[in-house]
């Protein structure tokens, strides 16, 4: 089966000047966007607050949440609903101002903001509860619930603690005390009878909670510059080595800087923060979609040779037609894997997920409409002369 | 079968056996990370300059003795810094004298005379040794008090000059481990002079408003109930360093306390305070702050209990401190990271269901463009995804979230390969040529192109996984593999698989 009974003949090159002009737009707009506009976010990886995420046993709403929030003066946060369900969300703290001298304790002025956060979701019975000392079963950790139980039950605490573990690994948090009697966790109703004494079912469980301090957030982001920097010096190195003449070799590094700029400028529009993660797909699309240029490049210097009569701009033509299957469907597995990824893969991957979406499809229209202009212009710009 | 096929299946066979042993069974062999089986990451700061002072300390005092033994007079001893003090006022007939005394007593410290005053500066060599050392003290300590403590394979590593990284599988409420590993447990037993007094004032009245030289202020700890401050002698009785054993127990009363059996030699020392000072109160001191001040009734010698009121998870915590012994230098938290049980079950999932629908989809794909080469294709994936695992799992490198990203990633990315070689082929069939030739060319020159865009992604991979921190480690890591197993499946398996199906003189071919 063949997507072209023959090889296409489309004039890629007539769209040089709309592509040109799309990508310019698009990287100007997220150049105004990223200085002027709301900018780049950078996310908790990089020293900005505090993430929290969590789960409520009973459907909340953002909106709710934020008002809880006001109450005790957090309503900046940025919340957003994770699950499906109304029961998970994440928040954001924002950053907070602080003097110099407080910086030695911004990880644990951070960490004060993350307490009040919780503090101020949790319901007022929970909280209750917690002064009069009884310990709330859904977010104590396994060691704190062995040690409990050892209290009443010395020989087999352990094995408790990993049952009522088990059951919040797989179902968020326990919602009711039967939902322990039952297979396979089936805890029965003497240990039941003492948990109750002991502890309580909280209205909502932390799920997780990531804090970096101002130190190590600046030592993230020279890592970050560093792997950055690097691969694509050794990016330069490779295309250097790949390529003998100096507009292909141009051409592949504008490919580079526009697969990197195209992705941060669309990415910047959203509602998304700048992570780790974030970076290592930025490296990613870059040396995945200099591979389908190349590819082209050295079609045309084979068919350079052999029809040598031909005009550049047919060859380039004939070149990404010839290549056109193969650029779309490579790209288009990978695009598959990721939007399996983006949406099925969860809240926590999504911004990774999201940016490789436009990445794989970034790379293939570099490749069909900018790479080979970028030669014919570098031609006439420095060739004309001769 | 042809002999170099033979050999080929041997060697494809060898590598599936060797991969299922190494990933056997999966629940030991692959390593998952914090973030998918929840935990707490936490990285931590060594304020080394706290050994550097406490180092200058203890020579103006050792100088302060070696002077006052030899009868070198001086006005003034006084810390400049960490790491620079001066002696003021030495008559400078001395001057000779004291410089043969500093070269005597010390190597560590340089020196220089302006006027009556010698200046003493710590060598940047042996400020980079003690700065080191208090680091691998530390490390030590709280090796000892999370063992103590109890978590399964927890891991403490240093990072850099001064960090160290903690990881605690399994402990999702960190702030009791935190407040175990922060605090720096030193332990003293001190005479009591006076006190309590409700503020420094009204305790100091007795003594003009002035600290005694031979005593110290110390406050009460509320946390075990006592308010007001007290005048203690400055010089330890004994201290955290002379216990031999510590444990649980209770106190009379039945209520959570904290024995201890003290060493032979801090069990003479202590017969020796108690016995001249029945009847008056020792101080019990955890880093300055006062825990209790018991009456000493009679003289006791090796053994002793120290009183709350704690918790039962506060006299636990107070024995594993006092087990594990000081830190050298406080510390500080700079990085906190928890992941619930619930998150990291999700994750997996999560990452599962993503991983089939991709390897679904990808698979759906190729065989409905590909037909029957597409079974081909599905064959080297799935061989693929196995030497992940046993890749994983040999090189002893941990599963992350962003690693499976990576091989979601590696699914899309690894029929690539496959692709760029059937086109090849369907290009040379198109041209003529015979289905065997075909086959032959469309392999070997597909592969420039295959090696080539491996590659490019591998260089980035290579240089996240060196600048990366553990998640996104696992995902070069996870990505490298892909990439290079590719090389194996999709063009020696997948070739191997066309010349042992396709005979020679085959006719077509189903691509």
């Amino acid at each position: 089966m063949d997507i072209f009974k023959k090889t296409p003949n489309i004039d890629w090159l007539k769209f040089k000047w709309i592509a040109l002009g799309l990508t310019t737009l698009i990287i100007l707009a997220g150049i105004l966007n990223i200085t002027l506009g709301k900018g780049l976010k950078m996310g908790v990886d990089f020293g900005e607050g505090t993430l929290i995420r969590i789960k409520f046993k009973e459907p909340s709403s953002v909106s709710d949440i934020r008002k809880r929030l006001n109450e005790v003066g957090l309503g900046r946060s940025i919340i957003q609903e994770t699950g499906k369900d109304g029961r998970e969300f994440q928040i954001r703290t924002v950053e907070v101002k602080t003097t110099r001298q407080d910086q030695t304790q911004e990880l644990e002025s951070h960490q004060v903001l993350a307490n009040k956060v919780i503090e101020a979701l949790q319901k007022k019975e929970d909280q209750e509860k917690i002064a009069r000392g009884l310990l709330d079963l859904n977010n104590i950790d396994h060691k704190t619930i062995a040690s409990l139980l050892s209290q009443a039950f010395p020989e087999k605490s352990e094995e408790l603690a990993q049952k009522i573990i088990e059951f919040r690994r797989q179902n968020g948090l326990i919602t009711d005390w039967n939902e322990l009697k039952k297979e396979p966790y089936s805890l029965d109703d003497q240990v039941i009878s003492f948990l109750q004494q002991k502890t309580f079912l909280g209205s909502m469980t932390v799920l997780s909670r990531e804090t970096v301090g101002p130190q190590v957030g600046k030592d993230l982001r020279k890592r970050a510059t560093q792997a950055i920097i690097w691969s694509l010096m050794a990016m330069l190195v490779y295309i250097a080595f790949r390529f003998k003449g100096v507009e292909y070799g141009a051409a592949a590094i504008f490919t580079l800087f526009q697969d990197v700029l195209i992705a941060l400028s669309i990415y910047s529009f959203t509602n998304r923060e700048i992570n780790l993660p974030i970076i290592a797909a930025l490296l990613t699309i870059v040396g995945y979609s200099i591979n389908d240029t190349i590819i082209v490049f050295d079609r045309i210097r084979e068919l350079k040779r052999t029809l040598r009569k031909e005009p550049l701009e047919k060859i380039m033509n004939l070149s990404i037609n010839l290549n056109l299957t193969r650029t779309i469907f490579t790209s288009g597995t990978t695009f598959l894997a990721v939007l399996a990824l983006y949406l099925f893969g969860g809240k926590v991957i999504n911004d990774f997920a999201f940016i490789m979406l436009i990445g794989s499809v970034e790379g293939v229209y570099s490749t069909f409409f900018m790479s080979c202009p970028v030669v014919l212009f570098w031609n006439s710009l420095f060739k004309k002369k001769k | 079968m042809k002999k170099n096929l033979r050999w080929k299946l041997i060697l494809i066979l060898f590598v599936i056996a060797l991969s299922i042993f190494l990933i056997y069974p999966p629940k030991d062999k692959i390593k998952l990370g914090l973030d998918l089986k929840g935990g707490t990451h936490l990285v931590l700061q060594v304020m080394t300059d706290d050994a550097i002072n406490a180092e200058t300390d203890q020579q103006i005092a050792r100088f302060e003795e070696v002077f006052k033994k030899n009868n070198v007079t001086y006005t003034e001893a006084a810390k400049e810094k960490p790491g620079r003090f001066h002696f003021k006022g030495i008559n400078a007939d001395q001057e000779g004298k004291v410089r043969d005394l500093i070269d005597q007593y010390t190597r560590d410290w340089d020196y220089s005379f302006s006027g009556d005053t010698v200046t003493f500066n710590l060598k940047p060599t042996a400020e980079q040794f003690l700065r080191d050392q208090a680091v691998i003290q530390t490390l030590e300590t709280i090796r000892n008090r999370v063992d103590q403590f109890g978590v399964a394979e927890p891991i403490i590593q240093r990072q850099g000059s001064d960090r160290i990284v903690v990881e605690l599988p399994g402990i999702e409420d960190p702030e009791r481990v935190k407040n175990l590993i922060k605090v720096t447990a030193v332990l003293e037993f001190k005479l009591v002079k006076a006190g309590p007094a409700p503020d420094e004032e009204t305790l100091l009245q007795p003594y003009g408003g002035k600290v005694p030289e031979d005593a110290e202020v110390v406050k009460g700890d509320p946390k075990r109930g006592h308010q007001g401050f007290y005048l203690v002698s400055k010089v330890a009785s004994i201290t955290g360093k002379d216990l031999r054993t510590v444990r649980r127990g209770t106190d009379e009363w039945n209520n959570p306390a904290v024995h201890f059996t003290l060493t032979p030699d801090g069990a003479r020392r202590f017969e020796k305070v108690t016995g001249e000072n029945v009847g008056k109160q020792l101080a019990i001191i955890l880093d300055g702050k006062l825990q209790s001040a018991p009456v000493i009734n009679s003289r006791i010698s090796d053994s002793g209990i120290i009183q709350g009121p704690f918790t039962p998870e506060e006299a636990d915590d107070l024995v594993v401190i006092l087990k594990a012994g000081a830190l050298p230098a406080g510390i500080k938290y700079l990085e906190e990271r928890t992941v619930g049980p619930t998150l990291g079950a999700d994750s997996i999932r999560q990452g599962l269901a993503a991983g089939l629908v991709a390897i679904f989809a990808v698979m759906a794909f190729m065989l409905f463009y590909y037909k029957l080469s597409g079974v081909n294709a599905i064959v080297a994936l799935f061989l693929n995804e196995l030497i992940i695992f046993a890749a994983l799992s040999y090189f002893k490198a941990t599963l992350t979230l962003p690693g499976i990203a990576g091989i979601i990633l590696g699914i899309g990315m690894a029929v690539d390969a496959n692709i760029l070689i059937f086109e090849r082929i369907k290009e040379e069939l198109a041209l003529g040529k015979n289905v065997f030739s075909a086959i032959n060319n469309g392999f070997s020159r597909a592969f420039t192109a295959i090696f080539d865009s491996n590659l490019t992604t591998i260089i980035s991979a290579i240089f996240l996984f060196q600048f990366g921190t553990g998640p996104i480690k696992g995902y070069a890591v996870t990505i490298t593999c892909s990439l290079v197993a590719n090389l194996f499946t999709a063009v020696f398996v997948s070739r191997f698989i066309f010349e042992l199906i396709v005979p020679n003189n085959a006719k077509r071919l189903s691509i």
